[in-house]
């Protein structure tokens, strides 16, 4: 998925339409077009019309949001691929990084253009990663870009490390009340630290005294923690169907989640397209289906209204889906608690999917009791 | 201030010597250079035991000028192609063995190298100072495609340096591959050596022969940062003050 190649993004100002940057896409939009995409919304907004997004006949999407009445982001792709959530998703991680690095002040009362253009350059870095999501190998098995859950590995035996993580945030003075510095510790390749804190210690103090003093008793511990999650974020006392190819499980009250690939080699399914394939089906499984997952966001309580829903003509919320394609078969279930997401392989029979998922389901919560 | 000449107080091309090899492999991964992270530190078998020395080296000048490839460089990870502005500050360590030329003693250094990108430093009053503080050595770097970065470096120096400090300089030329653009000649170099008596080094293009393209730097790093905590301890009270950590070796097991 070279998204980057074929996703284009637009940040103008809102009152005035002045572009800010673009990213993505090596072939650059002409600034005429630029010009109308603005063109086209701010007439909407003067006839009290929000444009949210429009699709063309190749499955095109342009997607507009305008951030705290400051800040537009334009999503432009020509792939048919990128769903219209995938591209929903971009423009509200690219707008959180850049408050994560330049603070909501600075974008939602942004009074110097040309400053403002300036600092925005210190999110390019991670415009791009998010942008290029999905070309690297170590970014599969992430499904936080797209479900807005954090990305969890559940441990044997996490207690050591959990008593660690709030001895070490607890010294570095952490508090989330007080977010002045995001600071992230390369403990080893592959597993980093990360602390929000104040003014105060400073990055020199933590990284020399205290990262060592929490951390370096646990070297091997969080060793084996990462030949672990290698293979799989469960722990090792779930042991799932020798068919259940991947699967992704999501907390909705902490809206923290899981994922798993079967170890059993699958020689026509690839891991990163089986990664590739849970993208898709979660996609169209909450876009569908479990549309509550789409909770109107405060940001922009209007998108919502425009979406094609299953539940019109509908009384009930549905609580199962499946679909099932010439690569896999596939099969959610949501509960009150959680949702799962299934790819099986194709011998496993169709009439036999639910109670598959239903099993799995169980079997995982009841075994980490995530 | 003069500086400490090549291999007068570390044997140069150590690199080169098979004497050198078993401690360079701990440096190597799969013929490429190990990334450490911050619990991790070249392990020597018994026999070969090797104390590591901790420095805090800052990076400093204008953006686009090449810290944080530079950093990448010498660290081995991979540099940037393109230029984004460093988000806030970044550090990395670089493990880097040397042999002392009187008592035949081998260490480890490590360098610990801080980079910050500008507009960060312009947004926050802290960064400046939290690179400074506790810094043994600063490398003041410019591109040898912008005459303008030269220009700057005596005034840059000064900016966010006391004669006072107890500080290793150095210079380092960047982009020094891109010679068809040079706009800094040799003449400027050796000028600009004499007056100002720091000594200027050359980096650019793909480090694809190992060792060689980084060792001359990292080792008048090494020789320099000993070289001042020598004279440092020969000229004041012999205990190790309570803060700085980087006095006589600090062993990490
Ligand atoms: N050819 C060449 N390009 C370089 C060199 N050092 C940096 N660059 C390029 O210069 C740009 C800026 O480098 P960077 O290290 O990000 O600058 P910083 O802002 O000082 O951190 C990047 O596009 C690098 O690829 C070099 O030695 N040779
Ligand atoms: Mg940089």
């Amino acid at each position: 998925m070279l998204q980057s190649q074929s996703v284009q993004l637009l940040c103008l100002t809102a009152s005035s339409g002045v572009p800010l940057f673009s990213r993505g896409s090596t072939k650059q939009l002409p600034f005429s077009i630029i010009g109308s995409l603005n063109g086209v919304h701010m007439f909407g907004t003067g006839h009290d019309a929000a444009l949210s997004c429009c699709e063309t006949e190749q499955g095109g999407h342009v997607l507009w949001r305008v951030f705290h009445d400051s800040l537009m982001l334009i999503g432009v792709s020509s792939n048919a691929n990128v769903s219209e959530l995938h591209l929903r998703r971009l423009l509200e991680n690219v707008w959180n990084c850049m408050v994560l690095v330049l603070g909501l002040d600075e974008l939602a009362n942004a009074r110097n253009v040309e400053r403002l253009k300036r600092e925005l350059r210190s999110c390019y870095g991670l415009i791009d990663m998010l942008l290029e999501r999905g070309v690297d190998d170590r970014d599969q098995g992430l499904m936080g870009d797209l479900t807005h859950c954090a990305d969890c590995i559940l441990l044997p035996q996490p207690d050591l490390i959990q008593d660690t993580l709030e001895s070490f945030t607890r010294a570095a003075e952490s508090s989330p009340n007080v977010a002045l510095r995001l600071l992230c510790f390369q403990l080893l390749p592959g597993v980093i630290a990360c602390v929000l804190c104040g003014p105060r210690p400073s990055l020199y103090q933590v990284e020399n005294e205290q990262v060592c003093r929490f951390w370096s008793p646990l070297a091997e511990n969080l060793r084996s923690c990462l030949d672990h999650a290698e293979r799989s974020s469960l722990s090792p006392s779930v042991s799932l169907r020798r068919d259940v190819l991947a699967l992704l499980l999501i907390n909705r009250e902490s809206r923290r989640s899981v994922t798993s690939l079967s170890t059993k080699a699958t020689p026509h399914l690839s891991p990163a397209r089986r990664w590739e394939l849970l993208r898709l089906f979660y996609t169209f499984a909450v876009t569908r289906y479990f549309t509550s997952e789409e909770s109107p966001s405060s940001e922009c309580p209007t998108a919502e209204l425009l979406h094609e829903e299953f539940s019109s003509g509908f009384t009930h919320l549905p609580v199962h889906c499946y679909l099932v394609t010439d690569e896999c078969k596939c099969y959610a279930v949501q509960t009150p608690q959680h949702q799962l997401f299934l790819l099986t392989d194709l011998s496993v029979p169709t009439f036999t999917l639910r109670s598959v998922a239903t099993h799995t389901l169980d079997a995982v919560t009841t075994a980490t009791g995530f | 201030m003069a500086w400490v000449a090549a291999g007068s107080v570390m044997v140069s091309d150590w690199h080169r010597s098979p004497e050198s090899r078993e401690y360079f492999s701990k440096i190597l991964h799969k013929k490429k250079r190990r990334k450490f992270g911050l619990l991790e530190a070249p392990v020597m078998p018994p026999h070969l035991k090797a104390d590591i020395v901790r420095y805090k080296v800052f990076l400093s000048g204008k953006s686009g000028v090449g810290k944080t490839t530079l950093a990448a460089r010498l660290a081995g990870l991979d540099m940037p192609n393109i230029h984004y502005e460093t988000t806030g500050m970044e550090t990395c360590a670089v493990f880097w063995p040397v042999k002392l030329r009187e008592s035949g003693r081998i260490l480890f250094f490590h360098f610990h190298l801080w980079d910050c990108g500008e507009n960060a430093t312009r947004r926050f009053d802290h960064m400046l100072p939290s690179c400074k503080e506790h810094a043994d050595a600063i490398l003041f770097l410019f591109s040898f495609t912008d005459r303008g970065s030269f220009e700057d470096l005596s005034s840059q120096m000064s900016r966010i340096t006391e004669p006072s400090d107890r500080l290793v300089r150095l210079v380092v030329g960047t982009k020094f591959d891109l010679f068809m653009h040079t706009d800094v000649t040799e003449r400027d170099i050796t000028r600009f050596q004499e007056v100002l008596g720091v000594p200027v080094f050359r980096v650019g293009g793909d480090v694809s022969g190992g060792f060689g393209e980084i060792a001359p730097l990292l080792n008048a790093l090494a020789e320099n940062l000993w070289h001042q905590d020598c004279m440092h301890t020969s000229t004041s009270v012999p205990t190790v003050p309570s803060n700085s950590g980087h006095i006589g070796p600090e062993i990490i097991v």
